[in-house]
């Protein structure tokens, strides 16, 4: 069940609910909705006087012969069962419909003007017993709440009407994952509290504690605002990874360079990031990318029952680009199949999947369900600086098929009045020898190209990293990987086009300087590699990348050219570098 | 319904402590009990209602119940405050 509130601090909490009930902390008035309310309020007093009752007969004991001490305990105990006093309670909750700490300090304030007006000083004396005992029952009715959010087992999401910080100060970040409150908006107490804490807060979701049950799982997205009571596995999955994104991304935060990726000699690069889930676009702002270099849109597929909803693919293009304004975001088609799941419908089993249905080739199979991701592309393409991006091309009759269709969304589109970005660049990725030796072939047909360099390397070397036997074979330094991206990029430049990177190569430390050398315009990486590549791409000159990139093309192993650059960084910079798994590994 | 009245024998009449006896001894009934001062009528089970009545010494008070043990209850109610609970008497 999801619920739609203000999203007051920022992040993504999944929890189990805790429901504080605040206001009777305060022992203020609060009025009670129904008659089970009531019911409930005068079981929750009555409780509350039963466990006073069970504390005193305890001290009474423990006492023994001090017979001046129990015979104050015991008046104490009359006093606490007192028919006349607690039948007042009773009925002022269930007449005035309000909550049983106010109930109780109204009758108990009646009771002490009574004896304070007494001729008699000995009962003028036993107001401080009435207050005494009043103090023991609210104590009582308003601590096993908080005495319980005390000793939480673990970590839970604070459910309550609103927060006020008086109540809430002793809370400690690590107890409180999350709070959820009927009132408030972006300047309540709650919110403030809740960016103290630096925990996600969603408030102003009016009702909402009425519908969350303790112990209720709660998915907090304090981005959007949304609570969701009880989610499914799908959801539950979906917010995980967001979560752990958020995360990963925070703590990349503190270790960041300001500013956008230099050389060493001033030149700059462009620094993207590669997203799969709309919502990282915050975090990607926050490391200040320079744009998103991937943005992967299969996972459309697996929060979606059909997966093929214009509309939905439309929101989320939208957001994403206008957020990202003005810098670039590049969408690339569904590249469904190979080692990504496959929905049920298209799955024959492949002998060889990599080699199979998958990507474009599914697209361009089923055009109907490509066109409705183009046309919520295209209609985007208004609200922000997008680019579209093919998987997969290997022949040119895809890319001409492909241009085709587009070309068809575009002519509907402008025949529905419908507007679209004229001049959305349109690239593809180059990812198979194929696209390489016969780039030069394809690039009229594109604006741009990135070299996705896991699929590249997959299918230049022949192998499939996932299979530990020959995953040892897998080097994107491999001289015939390093020659193919020399050469795409020679080419792409001779024809004024750019080229940027989006394979995990990108990310590699040892890869940057090279990448530099060979002239690559964008490197677009998972923003959690943003600050690392960052600080690479700072510590490179590009005379020097030029030099070890030339030299890489003539050297026989993948493990000397890391060398190579290895020895380069650490030259310059001993203290960076000095894990030898960068270079001995990293494939 | 029994009811008898009875004269608060002790100096310093039903203050918190006797108060506290007669309430005592009440709640040993399941009967109602009331005890009765001429400015007020109160449940002889609430030390509140037992203590407000502040009934001095030389007040006459009538006891009364109803329900199955009420004799027994009002005899034990009598005896208490004849007893003077204790203290000085006048």
């Amino acid at each position: 069940m999801l619920f739609k509130g203000i999203p007051a601090s920022h992040g993504i909490a999944i929890g189990s609910a805790f429901l504080l009930k605040v206001e009777e902390l305060r022992h203020a008035r609060r009025s009670l909705d129904s008659p089970a309310d009531a019911e409930q309020e005068i079981r929750r007093f009555k409780t509350a006087v039963s466990e006073v009752r069970h504390d005193l007969e305890n001290i009474a004991d423990s006492m023994g012969d001090v017979v001046e001490g129990r015979q104050i305990l015991e008046f104490l105990l009359l006093l606490l069962q007192d028919p006349t006093i607690n039948k007042e309670v009773e009925s002022e909750i269930l007449c005035e419909m309000v909550n049983a700490e106010y109930a109780l300090s109204t009758t108990l304030r009646g009771v002490m003007e009574k004896f304070t007006v007494m001729a008699d000083p000995y009962i003028r004396e036993r107001v401080a017993d009435v207050r005494d005992v009043g103090r023991r029952v609210i104590e009582k009715l308003m601590g096993t709440e908080k005495e319980a959010l005390k000793n939480l087992d673990q970590p839970a999401v604070l459910v309550a009407k609103d927060l006020d910080p008086s109540e809430t100060a002793g809370l400690r970040p690590g107890q409180i994952l999350a709070i959820v409150t009927d009132m408030g908006g972006r300047t309540s107490h709650t919110t403030i509290l809740a960016r103290g804490l630096g925990i996600p807060a969603v408030v102003g979701l009016q009702g909402i504690t009425s519908e969350i049950n303790p112990r209720d799982t709660l998915i907090v997205d304090g981005i959007h605002g949304h609570v969701i009571i009880n989610p499914t596995g799908k959801e539950l999955k979906y917010y995980r990874d967001i979560r752990d994104k958020f995360q990963e991304a925070e703590n990349l935060l503190q270790r960041m360079n300001p500013g956008p990726a230099v050389t060493e000699d001033g030149v700059r690069f462009e620094l993207a990031a590669n997203i799969e889930l709309p919502h990282e676009v915050e975090f990607v702002n926050k490391l200040e990318a320079d744009g998103i270099g991937l943005f992967r849109t299969e996972f459309l597929r697996l929060i979606q029952e059909n997966g093929e909803d214009e509309e939905d693919h439309f929101q989320i293009y939208n957001k994403v680009a206008s957020e990202m304004m003005p810098k670039p975001v590049i969408i690339r088609t569904c590249d469904m199949g190979g080692d990504k799941f496959r929905t049920g419908l298209d799955s024959v089993r492949e002998a060889n999947p990599f080699l199979g249905y998958r990507a474009i080739r599914i697209g361009l199979d089923r055009p109907a369900e490509l066109s409705i991701q183009l046309r919520a592309i295209l209609r985007a393409s208004v609200h922000g600086n997008i680019r579209l991006m093919f998987p997969m091309v290997t022949h040119i009759e895809q890319l001409r098929g492909l241009r085709d269709l587009l070309g068809m969304v575009k002519n509907d589109l402008s025949a529905r009045g419908i507007p679209f970005n004229e001049k959305m660049q349109v690239g593809i990725m180059v990812e198979t020898p194929a696209a390489v030796i016969a780039l030069d072939l394809m690039l009229p047909y594109v604006d741009f190209v990135s070299i996705g360099t896991n699929d590249l390397t997959q299918y230049t070397l022949a192998v499939d990293r996932g299979n530990p036997k020959v995953a040892d074979l897998y080097d994107s330094f491999h001289p015939a990987v390093l020659r193919q991206i020399d050469t795409v990029v020679r080419l792409c430049h001779s024809r004024r086009k750019w080229v940027g990177i989006c394979g995990s190569m990108a990310g590699e430390p040892l890869a940057v300087p090279l990448l530099i050398g060979f002239g690559v315009d964008e490197f677009s990486v998972a923003p959690s590699l943003i600050p690392d590549v960052k600080k690479m791409i700072g510590v490179v000159t590009t005379c020097a990348a030029r030099e070890m990139a030339e030299k890489s093309l003539s050297i026989e192993t993948g493990l000397k050219v890391r060398a190579l650059v290895h020895s380069y960084v650490v030259g310059k910079y001993p203290e960076i570098l000095l894990d030898e798994n960068d270079w001995k590994t990293g494939g | 319904m029994t009811e008898r009245i009875v004269t608060v024998p002790n100096k310093l009449g039903i203050h918190a402590r006797p108060a506290a006896m007669i309430v005592r001894a009440a709640v040993e009934f399941d009967c109602e009990i009331w005890v009765e001062s001429p400015a007020d009528k109160v449940n002889a089970k609430s030390i509140m209602g037992v203590m407000t009545l502040a009934a001095s010494g030389g007040t006459a008070i009538t006891v009364s119940a109803e329900g199955t043990d009420e004799t027994e209850a009002v005899e034990a109610i009598i005896k208490v405050v004849r007893s003077g609970f204790g203290e000085e008497m006048i």
